[in-house]
């Protein structure tokens, strides 16, 4: 059976009575860059919380590394950024440091304490995203752009196979989007991470991703673009 | 007044400790408060961080309640006369420390008005039931303003008890503590388990609240549990180091609290809470003096070198 990194087979979701998506079929395949866009509203935050699990869908089949998404509980495999990763409390009295390391504590588990290595794993992050000087500071103290990219060396301290990131460049400096989409190439050749990425930037985005995925409640354009044709559900 | 300075002066405490070795009541009145002003800070960091410092108000009102119905018990029926009111005050504010999670959802749309609801309600409840077993004010005095001299043997073993559940639980979970105070959500995709270590979190503060009312009372909890933290939160860089800093500066609270106390006879939680506030001042008000200073200073240079 072909491994997917995320599958999602004919899924319908709602809040309350308004449908937010419709018939969702979208497979990422392992080492694969997606990026998605759509209108404001139409649904990509939901989209990227119904696939990490927040909410159950109404209908349709979720998979994550191909186990069904109730059952899916190796979550270090997957680093999120969520889109309101910034509007956390500014006065927060973390450093840069600590808050990195903060994306290893899941996958450590409990009871389980940061050792050498795991501390070095974090630095090495840190001086991976550009950051090393700032280590010490306050995470409130930093630039939104640095503050931003303290998020994505978070989400992937715990080296993960999936990196899923909510529009990582809305209120970002433009030095610290192209150091993001270097870091993303980087990862990418040297790790095969794969990449699902919502975006409004789309040119910004588009020679870093392998695929362009249109959302307005249903998937207008599944962005295969030499095959021309609607996705196909990988069988299982 | 000037004896209020030498309270927490190096020649009073060299009296004080000849004190306390001679009184058990100081022995005890030092080591809750030893105690205290480690646990206090210890949760209060993770609610001031979290903005919910107004639910340890919440549940030191429910506290009150709990402790009113003590009182009633042991008054109307014998077989209670030697009942703890605080056992019933903890019973109160652990089971209300369970909803916490569910008041949460409801603070965050009502803010304004869940908190004032929960307060007023304890409140209310514990006023109706002293007022129906008419005529206890003094006992109740104790329990809404504290009294550190008076911690007798048995609340010692249990805060001494409370005290070692309270640290144990915040360094076992201090990981999963952290990660959902910084980000709730990402914590959660990361598989931290959120429910219940919110609502493990919860006891703890109910244990906290409970443990503290002895020594700062029922309306000045929240001040020892949050002012600590907040002149903390001024000076350091980092979570570790803002914790260790509020420990120290509630122990400083506490320690005046405790000289003014056994030398003035002064209300030992409202002096505690008012030494937290000049802290508080002080280090808030220092810093913006030195960021001052420092900004002038650079402007000098500036202008010396056009
Ligand atoms: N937690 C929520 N409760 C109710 N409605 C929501 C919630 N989150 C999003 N919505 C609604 O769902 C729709 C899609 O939102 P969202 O996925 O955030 O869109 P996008 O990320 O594409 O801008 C919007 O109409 C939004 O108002
Ligand atoms: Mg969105």
């Amino acid at each position: 059976m072909n491994e997917t990194v995320l599958k999602m087979d004919d899924v319908d979701f709602s809040f309350g009575e308004q449908k937010v998506l419709e018939g969702i079929d979208l497979n990422l395949l392992p080492g694969e860059r997606m990026a998605l866009v759509g209108p404001n509203g139409s649904g990509k935050s939901t989209l990227l919380k119904l696939a990490l699990g927040a909410y159950r869908p109404d209908r349709g089949r979720i998979f994550l590394f191909n186990t069904p998404l109730r059952q899916f509980r190796d979550w270090s495999r997957i680093g999120y950024v969520s889109q309101k990763a910034n509007s956390f409390n500014q006065a927060f009295p973390a450093t840069l440091r600590e808050v990195v390391a903060s994306g290893l504590y899941g996958k450590l588990g409990l009871f389980r304490w940061m050792k050498e290595r795991d501390w070095h794993r974090v630095d090495a992050v840190i001086e991976q995203a550009g950051l090393a000087e700032l280590a010490h500071r306050n995470i409130g103290e930093l630039s939104g752009g640095q503050q931003q990219r303290a998020f994505v060396a978070r989400a992937l301290v715990g080296d993960p196979d999936l990196l899923v990131l909510d529009e990582p460049t809305v209120g970002v400096d433009a030095p610290s989007v192209d150091h993001l989409f270097r870091l993303l190439a980087d990862l990418h050749r040297e790790k095969g991470i794969s990449l699902l990425l919502v975006t409004h930037d789309i040119e910004t985005a588009k020679p870093y991703v392998d695929r362009v995925v249109r959302l307005n409640r249903r998937i207008a354009f599944p962005g295969n673009d030499e095959k021309r044709k609607p996705m196909q559900v990988v069988e299982g | 007044m000037k004896k209020g300075g030498e309270g927490c002066g190096p020649a009073a405490s060299s009296v004080m400790i000849d004190m306390i070795l001679t009184y058990d009541f100081m022995q005890r009145a030092l080591i809750a408060g030893l105690v205290i002003g480690i646990i206090s800070p210890m949760v209060g960091l993770f609610l001031v961080v979290r903005r919910l410092s107004l639910i340890a108000d919440a549940l030191a009102h429910v506290t009150l309640s709990g402790v009113a119905a003590g009182l009633l018990l042991q008054k109307q029926f014998p077989a209670f006369q030697t009942f703890n009111p605080m056992i019933s005050g903890m019973m109160f504010s652990l089971t209300a420390s369970v909803f916490v999670e569910r008041l949460r959802q409801w603070y965050r749309s009502y803010q304004e008005l869940a908190i004032p609801v929960i307060l007023s309600g304890g409140i209310g409840l514990g006023v109706v039931l002293i007022s129906a077993a008419d005529g206890f004010s003094v006992d109740v005095a104790g329990y809404l303003f504290g009294s550190i001299l008076a911690v007798s043997p048995s609340e010692i073993g249990a805060i001494i008890g409370a005290g070692v559940l309270v640290v144990a639980v915040i360094l076992l979970f201090y990981k999963e503590l952290f990660a959902l105070s910084f980000d709730e959500e990402s914590a959660m995709f990361a598989g931290i388990p959120r429910r219940s270590i919110n609502i493990l979190f919860g006891l703890v503060v109910a244990l906290v609240i409970t443990a503290s009312i002895r020594v700062v009372g029922i309306l000045l909890v929240s001040g020892l549990i949050t002012l600590p933290v907040a002149a903390a939160m001024q000076l350091a860089s980092g979570f570790k180091k803002t914790l260790f800093l509020s420990i120290l500066f509630a122990q400083v609270s506490v320690f005046c609290g405790l000289a003014a106390a056994f030398y003035l006879d002064w209300a030992s939680g409202g002096t505690i809470v008012l030494v937290s506030v000049l802290i508080l001042l002080v280090v808030g008000g220092g810093k913006r003096l030195i960021r001052r200073v420092l900004r002038s200073g650079n402007g000098v240079r500036r202008r010396d070198a056009s």
